[in-house]
């Protein structure tokens, strides 16, 4: 049982790391800036016009794929599901490379593409919803098979100069977003309301799907709702960053281990805790190599893997 | 008055007709137990009267059919004790209570009592026995407080003192006027809280009656297996240990 106290504290704590790894985001970079010195030239234009919107992409892309994490998790009843093991982000790759062989000159047709694919991908999985929850994280798995085989296909047939571009959205790339970082912060904060809506159904949804049905829950339409919500954040994040994996996993266990299972504190926390760990993610991509970047879905792969590992581990 | 009632109520799972027009009424502060073998239908009756599987017929709780009702109307009239809960995502024994009592958790810790779980209150439901997470069920069930109680088998998974506290404890709601329709498998305990009883046969056929009425012969013929009377229940013969 946690008291409110320790409920506060650990929020405090959350916040505090916000303000820590926003900080090195606007930090790091091929410049290292003091954010707290500097107001003009040149360094003021990399500092407001770039790192902060970018800082903002990043928060608002992970806080989404974190609150879409654990609602396909509750959806599904297993802790382990996230958008990506559902196909949809393979879904809107296939959509995003062949807007690529199209139109080669267009980054909003990548964008487009990929929310068309992520549509596609959605509607396919929920021809399946009918069957319950195992049957459908099974075809959602042979769905992303299938999905990758498409990408595959696309990917050779591809011109040269193309792949690089479409291999780098495909591991996930802040740079590039053709969606405002402001409209990002609006969708992150309907998907954080979305969640709070939902709080009490989804937390009789941990019990089971008959418990849930006994103590009022119109589990079908709840179900139905989070289908929607979760798919819908998913695209807008894949839209904006293309497919970064993990958060969506990772995020949302942290956060129970941390403030317990209950949705009206566990939600706020996935969509704040998804947002720090983009954040970093994307300030590591920045800075490792550069003037380069990585790939920063490399970076959540690096991150995510070894604290999703220690957690099972500390579980166990 | 009578808070459920049943009429022509046909119950199939899988294509196979479980229970075939069973009609029966439950008046308030009595106990209906439902007896018969494993795979008969028994659990699957108290699921359709939760409103949690279709069924064919009427089911009326206190007088309204349950077919108009919304999900949040059953909630409000109908509690189902079954399945042991998910324990997949860490919830705690609080927790779990909580969800239960849906925002009035002042009785949590006198019910929490009762069930002798107060000591496991912070412990997350996966670390429990499977008896402790059953009187956590069964807790969560007593603070729901609505006409009708659906139990099915609450002596599972515990032990001898707390079967015996079970019963107690639905003989103590059955006398503050609940009323609950509950499987049993032990017909000692069958006998010792039962009103009225439904046999389920497994073949597709139901029988209503005063709990007065079962005879050593009947349950014979209800399990295939030989029964006599023990005390003021009826048990199988084991046969001598050689």
């Amino acid at each position: 049982m946690l008291s409110m106290n320790s409920t506060a504290m650990r929020f405090s704590l959350l916040l505090g790391l916000l303000a820590l790894v926003a900080f090195i985001s606007l930090s790091a970079g091929e410049r290292w800036l003091n954010p707290f010195a500097t107001n003009q030239g040149l360094d003021s234009v990399i500092l407001w016009e770039l790192r902060l919107p970018r800082l903002f992409t990043a928060f608002a892309v992970g806080g989404l794929l974190a609150l879409a994490g654990a609602w396909f998790q509750v959806m599904l009843g297993n802790p382990l599901a996230e958008p990506y093991v559902l196909g949809v982000a393979g879904s809107a790759a296939v959509g995003a490379v062949v807007m690529l062989s199209l139109f080669p000159e267009s980054p909003l047709g990548m964008s487009f593409g990929a929310f068309i694919g992520a549509g596609v991908g959605i509607a396919v999985v929920m021809a399946f919803v009918h069957l319950g929850p195992g049957r459908l994280l099974l075809a959602g798995v042979v769905l992303a098979a299938f999905w990758s085989a498409l990408i595959a296909l696309m990917l050779a047939l591809l011109p040269q100069g193309q792949l690089g571009l479409a291999l780098g959205w495909m591991l996930g790339d802040l740079s590039s977003s053709t969606i405002p970082s402001s409209m990002l912060l609006v969708f992150w904060a309907l998907a954080l309301g979305c969640g709070l809506l939902l709080a009490s159904s989804l937390d009789r949804l941990l019990l089971g799907e008959k418990h849930a049905a006994a103590l009022g829950v119109d589990v079908s339409r709840l179900r139905w709702a989070l289908l929607l919500v979760a798919s819908a954040a998913t695209a807008v994040a894949v839209t904006a960053a293309g497919t970064i994996g993990f958060i969506g996993l990772v995020i949302p266990h942290a956060m129970r281990l941390m403030f317990g299972g209950m949705h009206r504190v566990m939600m706020p926390a996935s969509a704040i805790g998804g947002g720090v760990l983009l954040v970093l993610a994307d300030s590591g991509a920045r800075s490792v190599i550069a003037p380069a970047e990585l790939p920063v879905g490399v970076i959540t792969a690096f991150i995510g893997v070894p604290v999703f590992l220690w957690l099972l581990w500390r579980r166990a | 008055m009578s808070i459920l009632k049943v009429d022509s109520l046909s119950v199939q799972r899988g294509g196979h007709v479980l229970v075939d027009a069973l009609d029966f009424t439950l008046q308030a502060g009595r106990i209906c137990a439902v007896l018969g073998p494993n795979g008969a239908g028994k659990s699957s009756l108290l699921l359709a009267i939760a409103g949690l599987i279709p069924f064919q017929g009427r089911v009326e709780l206190a007088g309204r059919s349950l077919s108009a009702l919304g999900r949040a109307g059953l909630a409000d009239r109908v509690a189902w004790q079954g399945d042991l809960p998910s324990v997949e995502f860490g919830l705690t024994v609080h927790q779990r209570l909580e969800l239960a009592a849906s925002g009035d958790t002042g009785g949590i810790a006198s019910i929490a009592g009762e069930m002798e779980i107060g000591a496991l209150l912070g412990r997350p439901l996966g670390e429990l026995s499977a008896g402790e997470r059953q009187r956590t069920e069964l807790a969560a069930l007593m603070l729901r407080d609505v006409p009708l109680w659906l139990m099915d088998e609450p002596t599972a998974h515990l032990d001898l003192r707390h079967q015996v506290q079970c019963i107690g404890m639905l003989r103590r709601r059955r006398q503050q006027g609940r009323s609950i329709l509950v499987v049993l498998h032990d017909l000692a305990q069958a006998m010792a809280v039962a009103d009225h009883v439904i046999l389920v046969d497994g073949q597709g056929h139901a029988a209503y009656g005063d709990a007065d009425m079962l005879d050593a012969g009947r349950l014979s013929q209800l399990y295939a297996t030989p029964l006599c009377r023990q005390g003021s229940g009826f048990g199988p013969d084991y046969g001598e240990k050689r």
